[in-house]
């Protein structure tokens, strides 16, 4: 990561922070808040916490059991054959310079004298040391955290996942302080919030604070979403009488309402209706200024300024660890296989980088300006020639790819290992009104 | 809004099974209203000519190697050889297929017998009758995929999921609406347009079936660019539309790929009833853009059927018919749909009919002569 991407200002405003349920915590911890994840735990230093939940996948089972760590010193070298249709076996890239599971995912180690607290429970690692567990599961940090509020080694989002992607960390996050009956979810527009059956929850322009002008014919196309008479507000949440007898919640103020004609679920199609909008508990950060949004045939893509789909790559291996390999510091090789199979300057032809013009700055800790070296993928050293500033997403680079030739064209979807799910490209999706790609 | 809120209740109506004087009259009209008939895409997959051994149209059997077995043949169990040289070396050939030759056995499908439609107007040596006895059928898909398991039915995993897919994510939802009908069964002059619909498809009550009757609202947002109109005509019940020259169909077999097809002088070729619309939609599918939607699937996938992604490339692009770009090479193939459709009523609600934003799209038969 570089200096400037360290250094950038997170713009998560106050106002539109996301509230949680402060829940006990062992002394030293805190909450940070984040620009894409909401709030998370961190430890005494502000680092992000991470754990590793099992995850089925083709071939088999990964990740950590409850209440114990599979992840230790001991550095993986084979694949592990959890990936339909390759054999195990098979010798992993850059060994010399790999690391354990437990260098990439350093434990949250525990004092001797540590007690349990509220979910923080302790757990002994197989080489007797203590290590903490949030609700079961052990707790880690990760190296690629620089800054308190970094949440760079892994997401909440889902997409990527299922059986086709890797067992991927996740932060550890405290409850959110939303009422029974409503949920969040992470998005690439913002924490979305849904009713408790993961349906959208909107807001309309026509009313005033605490005050519905939905009325009894709007309401059958915009379900109110009714709160008990005893429920109480607090924070950021309040209720008031609809009609007689009749409560109904409300969102900064904001009444709230279901759409009768969303179909699926954490749908943005409501929103179409003039007037009213999907509801976020905080928005995601802008991306650069010169990016642009696209309609596809499914949704809305960010696309650069020539209108050409900004795509992201996805990677994790096939060890027993499913370490990472997305990031710039991770081995290239499987990228290089995708994008040029194996030729650099092919890839630099067919999956270019986003170029980020002179001067360019970042503006959040999401969104960066990070030096590649092109024939590598890595992250140049100080001295390199030949370099590029390109843009990155969460310390990641993102690029367009060459057949997308006008404005909304998504070519490059899914091109990679698993639907460019384990190891390949995905567009960056704003809106997918069929496939869930934004979460 | 007052609209909307009408259909809610209808839906809602209908599914309590209520049936009231209303509904009767609607049902009375039957599904032709204002000269117009719409249906709905239940399945759709390549239409490959079958038989229940296979023999006749695969008399060299059906291809064995798919990813397993070519990794196999070159790599053995993998022991002692790294990621690099094996398994990333096979997923880059799966998007550049010419870096490597394989020469293992691939069998292309034969025979007399072929689905689809004559496209080119020629009767020449070697091309298909079809089950209907049409002759000069052009379909050179079908030699290249007809012998491959994943593609056949009932259970070849393409097969299989397209068809599942297609009925159960809306993003398939295509539609055809025919308009200007005086006779389902003979009309000289119809018009067809090409939508994506928005809607479920309505089911029964066990939810096993997919049932005529229907509503849809066509996508006339991130579906616009789908709309395609032409003019056909019916006889005998059979609806032939002329050739639309470039058409999208929107085809995610494995989701959450958004992708498509793309097919150039295609046409309808439907047989009509009340209920349903069942035929091919058959033209010349881009070779390129065919072989990038087949490379969404996964290597597991192409694994299921016996494969294999470089080599399905080399036998597309070899068997490519139509199209030839400035150089002469062909850019397309020959190919045939199967489309299985059912009546549904097309809400238009406060737009403008829809079929005038798209104008006829006709292609031009020189854009797409094959080889002569």
């Amino acid at each position: 990561m570089t200096a400037m991407a360290a250094d950038a200002q997170r713009t998560v405003l106050p106002a539109e922070r996301e509230a949680y349920l402060h829940v006990p915590m062992p002394a030293g911890f805190r909450v940070e808040y984040t620009e894409l994840e909401g709030p998370v735990f961190a430890d005494r230093k502000g680092m992000t916490l991470y754990y590793w939940p099992h995850d089925t996948l083709r071939n088999g089972v990964t990740g950590d059991s409850k209440n114990q760590s599979d992840c230790g010193f001991e550095k993986t070298t084979l694949t592990a054959g959890l990936m339909s249709p390759y054999p195990p076996g098979l010798e992993l890239p850059d060994l010399a310079a790999r690391k354990s599971c437990a260098e990439e995912w350093p434990p949250v180690y525990a004092a001797d004298d540590a007690k349990p607290i509220g979910d923080f429970t302790l757990i002994t690692r197989k080489d007797g040391k203590k290590q903490w567990a949030y609700d079961e599961h052990a707790l880690y940090t990760s190296p690629l955290d620089k800054v308190p509020g970094d949440v760079m080694a892994a997401t909440s989002r889902e997409s990527g996942g299922g059986n086709d992607g890797p067992a991927t960390r996740r932060p550890a996050q405290p409850p959110s302080a939303i009422p029974p009956g409503f949920a969040v979810l992470t998005t690439t527009g913002g924490r979305q919030l849904l009713n408790d059956k993961n349906y959208s929850i909107y807001v309309s322009d026509r009313d005033g604070a605490n005050t519905s002008n939905c009325d009894e014919l709007c309401a059958r196309m915009w379900p109110p979403m009714l709160a008990p008479v005893a429920a109480k507000g607090q924070g950021d949440w309040s209720t008031f009488e609809r009609s007689p007898g009749v409560y109904q919640w409300a969102f900064r103020k904001r009444p709230l309402y279901t759409y009768s004609l969303d179909y699926d679920i954490r749908s943005l199609k409501g929103s179409d209706e003039a007037g009213w909008h999907n509801v976020y508990l905080q928005l995601s950060p802008a991306p650069p200024k010169p990016f642009t949004r696209q309609e596809t045939l499914a949704g809305i893509v960010l696309a650069d300024e020539n209108g050409k789909t900004i795509y992201t790559y996805n990677c994790g291996d096939d060890s027993a660890d499913q370490l990472a390999c997305d990031h710039p510091g991770a081995p290239q090789q499987y990228r290089l296989a995708i994008c040029g199979g194996g030729n650099a300057a092919r890839c630099l032809a067919t999956w270019p980088y986003v170029i980020a013009r002179d001067g360019a700055k970042a503006e959040n800790r999401s969104w960066s300006v990070v030096t590649i070296d092109p024939m590598t993928g890595r992250l140049a050293p100080a001295g390199t020639q030949n370099t590029l500033k390109v843009w990155a997403y969460r310390d990641r680079p993102v690029y367009t790819y060459a057949r997308d030739l006008q404005p909304g064209d998504t070519l490059g979807v899914a091109r990679g290992e698993h639907r460019g799910r384990r190891n390949g490209f995905t567009a960056f999706w704003l809106r997918d009104d069929f496939f869930g790609n934004t979460y | 809004m007052l609209r909307k809120v009408q259909k809610i209740c209808a839906v809602t109506a209908l599914a309590a099974g209520f049936t009231g004087a209303a509904m009767a009259d609607d049902t009375a009209q039957g599904p032709v209203r204002n000269r117009t008939i719409s249906y709905a895409t239940v399945t759709m997959h390549w239409s490959l000519y079958q038989t229940a051994d296979a023999k006749a149209e695969c008399p060299e059997g059906l291809n064995d190697y798919g990813p397993r077995e070519v990794f196999k043949s070159y790599f053995g169990d993998g022991k002692g050889k790294s990621v690099v040289d094996t398994q990333l070396a096979r997923e880059g050939f799966k998007y550049f297929p010419l870096d490597t030759e394989d020469k293992l056995p691939y069998h292309h499908a034969g025979g007399k017998i072929a689905n689809g439609i004559n496209l080119d107007g020629k009767v020449r040596d070697g091309d298909f009758v079809n089950q209907e006895g049409e002759t000069g059928v052009d379909n050179n898909l079908y030699r290249v995929i007809g012998c491959a398991r994943i593609y056949r039915g009932p259970d070849g995993a393409i097969f299989f999921f397209a068809t599942k897919q297609v009925r159960d994510y809306a993003f398939n939802r295509t539609m055809i609406e025919i308009t200007d009908v005086d006779d389902l069964a003979n009309d000289s002059d119809v018009s067809v347009t090409f939508y994506r619909g928005m809607d479920p498809l309505m089911q029964d009550a066990s939810g096993a079936l997919v049932v005529a009757g229907g509503t849809q609202r066509p996508d006339m947002k991130f579906g616009k660019r789908l709309i395609r109109r032409a003019k056909g005509k019916i006889q005998n019940g059979m609806l032939l539309t002329d050739p639309i020259e470039s058409m999208m169909v929107p085809w995610e077999v494995f989701p959450p790929v958004p992708d498509y097809l793309l097919m150039k002088g295609a046409r309808f070729s439907l047989r009509l009833t009340p209920e349903r619309a069942e035929g091919v939609l058959a033209g010349y599918a881009d070779v390129e853009k065919m072989y990038a939607h087949a490379t969404t699937w996964s290597t597991h996938h192409f694994s299921y059927g016996q494969h294999d992604a470089p080599r399905f490339y080399r036998e597309l692009t070899k068997m490519a018919d139509g199209y030839p770009d400035k150089d002469g090479k062909m850019t397309a193939i020959s190919s045939a749909l199967q489309f299985n459709m059912i009546q549904v009523f097309i809400d238009h609600g406060d737009d403008a009919r829809t079929a005038e934003a798209a104008p006829l799209n006709q292609s031009k038969p020189e854009a797409r002569a094959g080889r002569e």
